[in-house]
């Protein structure tokens, strides 16, 4: 297809404010479905994307277009994730197109997730569209929503769309925008293939799928290609486009996007971001930008069955088939028995992968607190990356330690200020900006520890404003820090799965809340339990749990001795959920508590 | 030998803290259930000649004088060796007492739960101390002179102090038996699902905790020890030659059969249950159906241990079970919990208390 009639657009957007639902309506505008075969928004195809009301996969739809020029144009939507977790990946699906629709909600106004989306796609050099949605509300507000886009996010606003995508209005100008306004693809047929991998994922029958877009050349079914950052070669054996079923093609060229696969085994062989090549005639260089994606937030996941180890293990490398962005390595702990130390791309990424684990694989799985990789010099010069307490090194040996600190947009109204100012300070935030947007909006820019982050910073952010606060980051390097390792004695035996990594300043505090926590949490036994947090030799923090009483059945029930072994299989299925430490019987969510000792929540 | 048991699941009124498939029967249902129990019972082929029988609910002292003597005229073995009527405080009255004495009844169980007005108001009970004593004095008269007492160690609004005045008006009493029960919190009793709700009614804010209940078990053992009457199972404390032959087979392991709703059955193999609710157990009768709602093989193994052991003298392990179960009993006898004698292992009176976490272990 002649380039001149192609447009590769995306749809970014905060989080709620449509993107999904308009989508929808471009595929039912443009005949892709029909109204009845309609299911509501069919982009998030997931489950857990359609219950999380969040996009995790990238998609490409072809739409075909018959616009007001009397031309059709071949119109691909490529849609991106809509979680911070996967701004990699947002980026390489941005990097596939020449346009964005940046739909904006008309009441709500611009978010943290409407910023950051915005300056990825200025970094990309695209053109930014800006689409005013849900103009239906009540409280929509079009002009004030059009002036905030101008002064926050800095873009011309005057032409900005006005949709209400529930209802099907201003759909059809969204489409002559995105024909008129999106430049077509540059790149020609002829030069040397050149395509840009922005999502793949493994599919049981054909392998690894991948979405490409074709920046140069062409590529064939039956072509021998090769992956640019492995070297690994492959032979094409099919093409096509989803529109939204999939559709064969047999050549897709430059401009295009489409799928392809080619008998790949695993998704780390075909990563995000990689460029394909003819094997035989590779193109001089890349195309820009291909990293390799780091975990940075990790936690210790371990079944609750120690049997079921190995199939932990089989579905973790089942799952990493189709996601080359979590990492895991075996652990062990004496506490938890055997494990696998897991990584992830953020929080959101680490619930959908425990989600999936426990759902697709109905494995029941203890999940230790999330915790990011630290960088430790030692005193002899060598540096560790420490992403696990129990592999926290001496603190003798250690001379200086940096954490990851992340930089923060959050965008909330006036009146939460002061409770988020006193959360941002209380999680060592370093402000960098201060903006009022509009009359009652504040925009703060922060430094902040990931590690403060991973914690429990959304929830208590979401409290904190009620809800009323958006969130993005992204990573801003490396901050050194007094951080110490901060370990957990049950009955004089320590739990390493207890264990955290924390400020110096913080250890005492959270040591206590840990304490209080944990008192609550572990069951009374049959003798007293000590609990006591410590650093190093020092105990900084001692609660004691009483020993039961009583724990007896004393009634009688003529004859009914079936009922008394229920009641004491029951007991004892409750003892063998818990682990069991020493001679104390530890339940699951005692492990968890680590989490939610920041601060002054109960 | 073994027992019989009969069931009579009607009550006046459902107390707070019951969790048995008792209550207020509708209109009719009662005498079709006693017709449907005398069928069962008729067509029941003796193996052996009972030589106990316990008629138990529910509220058995309030079936009329007619079905008594239906019921327990079907069951061979008269006189038996102990024949027990549960009786709800205030439903004897001379007339009663010796139609029961004259149909073979020789033991009286009293529900009374606690002899102090304010705890007995919450849970339903109408009956005061001196109803109780009035009931006593007339079963003695009948000639009914094996007497039980039911206690609760758990009711609303109980503390130490009113929970030693039930203590002493058992001694004041001077029944020849007492039954020390705890409440049980559970989803079965108006009572238990309010307290598991975290709500107030019935007085479920105001319930004493564990360790309170502990102490108030603790202190029954001491005073009625003292009196005379010594622990012969966990809950259960008699002066000597008043325990009860009845249930002392079920934790001897010994048969019994039971009829009528939620009743049960052990013949030494295999342990049955009836239809929990009387309402479906008279439907079955109607359509000549088996009462029976389950059969399972019992496993004398474990039961053993987790039944046996609940009796003050304990049980006398085999060398197979010393072996099987070394490392829970070894581990209990350090702890405490167990102790051995001659022989002879049973629970330490700590081991009592903690009876549950024993048991658990000897499950597989």
């Amino acid at each position: 297809m002649d380039s001149a009639f192609i447009r590769n657009f995306s749809i970014i957007a905060h989080i709620d404010h449509g993107k999904s639902t308009l989508a929808d309506r471009l595929l039912e505008a443009t005949g892709a479905l029909s109204q009845r075969e309609m299911m509501e928004q069919v982009l998030d195809s997931m489950d857990l994307e359609r219950e999380r009301g969040i996009t995790i996969k990238a998609h490409a739809v072809r739409l075909n277009y018959r616009a007001s020029d009397g031309e059709t144009y071949q119109l691909n939507l490529i849609d991106t994730p809509g979680h911070v977790d996967f701004s990699y990946e947002v980026s390489r699906s941005l990097q596939a197109c020449e346009g964005a629709l940046l739909v904006v909600d008309a009441s709500q106004g611009v978010e943290a997730q409407t910023l950051a989306n915005a300056y990825l796609a200025l970094h990309h050099d695209l053109e930014i569209i800006p689409v005013i949605n849900k103009i239906d509300l009540p409280a929509a507000d079009p002009e004030r929503i059009r002036a905030q886009i101008e002064q926050v996010v800095g873009l011309d606003a005057s032409d900005a769309i006005l949709v209400s995508a529930k209802q099907g209005v201003g759909v059809q100008d969204v489409l002559e925008a995105v024909v008129h306004l999106v430049p077509p693809p540059k790149g020609s047929p002829e030069s040397p293939l050149r395509a840009l991998v922005f999502d793949s994922w493994f599919d049981p029958y054909r392998g690894v799928i991948t979405l490409l877009r074709v920046v140069d050349g062409t590529l064939r079914t039956g072509q021998k290609i090769r992956l640019w950052s492995n070297g690994k070669s492959f032979e094409v054996e099919g093409l096509g486009y989803q529109s939204p079923k999939a559709i064969p093609a047999e050549q897709l060229s430059a401009g295009e996007v489409g799928y392809m696969f080619a008998n790949i085994k695993t998704v780390s062989d075909a990563q995000i971001g990689d460029t394909v090549t003819d094997d035989a005639k590779p193109a001089a260089q890349p195309l820009p930008g291909f990293e390799q994606i780091k975990p940075m937030v990790f936690a210790g996941l371990y079944p609750v069955e120690s049997h079921e180890h190995g199939v932990l293990r089989e579905a973790l490398e089942k799952l990493r088939l189709n996601d080359s962005a979590f990492s895991f390595e075996p652990e062990s702990s004496a506490a938890l028995g055997f494990g696998f130390r897991c990584g992830f791309l953020g929080l959101l990424h680490l619930e959908i992968v425990q989600e999936r684990l426990e759902r697709e694989f109905q494995i029941d799985l203890i999940t230790t607190a999330p915790g990011v990789r630290y960088r430790v010099v030692l005193r002899d010069g060598d540096v560790m990356e420490v992403d696990s307490p129990t592999k926290f090194p001496d603190p003798a040996k250690i001379d200086k330690i940096e954490e990851p600190i992340i930089e923060a947009t959050v965008i909330t109204r006036e009146e939460f200020l002061g409770e988020i100012l006193k959360l941002l300070d209380e999680k060592r935030g370093v402000q960098k900006k201060f903006e009022h947007i509009g009359s009652d909006r504040v925009l703060l820019a922060y430094e902040i520890p990931l590690n403060e982050v991973v914690l429990d910073f959304y929830d208590r952010l979401k409290s904190a404003s009620r809800g009323y606060a958006s969130l993005d980051y992204h990573l801003a390097g490396y901050r050194e820090s007094p951080m110490v390792k901060l370990d957990v004695l049950v009955a004089g035996e320590p739990v390493d799965a207890l264990s955290i990594i924390v400020h110096k300043d913080f250890a005492h505090e959270r040591g206590k809340a840990l304490i209080e926590r944990l008192r609550k949490l572990i069951p009374r036994q049959m003798f007293e339990v000590a609990l006591q947090a410590a650093i190093g030799n020092k105990v900084v923090a001692r609660e004691n749990i009483p020993a039961i009483r009583k724990n007896v059945i004393a009634k009688c029930y003529g004859g009914d001795i079936t009922r008394k072994r229920k009641l004491l299989e029951k007991q004892k299925e409750g003892k063998r959920r818990m682990k069991r430490v020493g001679r104390v019987e530890i339940p699951q969510e005692a492990f968890l508590a680590v989490l939610r000792v920041g601060g002054n929540q109960t | 030998m073994a027992g019989v048991y009969v069931s009579y699941p009607f009550c006046d009124q459902k107390c707070t803290y019951c969790n048995f498939a008792s209550g207020v029967p509708s209109a009719g249902l009662e005498s079709e259930y006693i017709n449907a129990v005398t069928a069962e019972i008729a067509a029941h082929r003796w193996q052996w000649s009972p030589e106990t029988v316990y008629f138990g609910g529910g509220t058995p002292s309030r079936a009329s004088i007619r079905q008594l003597n239906r019921l327990l005229d079907a069951i061979p073995g008269r006189p038996w060796k102990e024949a027990t009527i549960e009786v709800a405080p205030g439903t004897v009255t001379p007339g009663n007492a010796q139609a029961w004495k004259g149909a073979g009844i020789t033991r009286a169980s009293l529900g009374v739960q606690s002899f102090v007005s304010r705890e007995l108001v919450r849970t339903g009970r109408k009956h005061t101390s001196e109803t109780v004593a009035r009931d006593v004095e007339q079963l003695r008269e009948a000639g009914i002179d094996h007497i039980n007492i039911d206690l609760i160690a758990g009711l609303p609004f109980q503390n130490e102090a009113s929970w030693r005045e039930s203590l002493h008006w058992v001694g004041r009493l001077e029944v020849g038996h007492v039954s020390v029960y705890m409440l049980e919190v559970d989803a079965g009793s108006r009572l238990g699902l309010e307290i598991l709700k975290g709500g107030a009614r019935y007085g479920a804010r105001d319930i004493p905790d564990d360790d309170c209940i502990a102490s108030f078990y603790q202190e029954a053992v001491e005073y009625l020890h003292r009196i005379g009457l010594r622990r012969y199972e966990i809950s259960n404390f008699a002066r000597p030659g008043f325990e009860s032959c009845h249930n002392l087979k079920y934790w001897r392991l010994e048969p019994y059969i039971g009829f009528g709703a939620d009743a049960h059955s052990f013949d030494g193999k295999t342990r049955r249950r009836n239809v929990e609710s009387a309402g479906e157990y008279v439907d079955r009768f109607r359509r000549g159906m088996d009462p029976c709602a389950s059969e399972t093989p019992a496993e004398l193994a474990e039961e053993r241990f987790f039944v046996g052991l609940r009796l003050e003298e304990g049980i006398r392990p085999a060398a197979p079970e010393l072996v099987r179960f070394a490392d829970p009993i070894r581990r209990f006898l350090e702890d405490g919990l167990l102790v051995m004698e001659g022989g002879l292992l049973r629970l330490t009176n700590r081991g009592v208390l903690l009876s549950n976490e024993v048991f658990q272990e000897f499950l597989t």
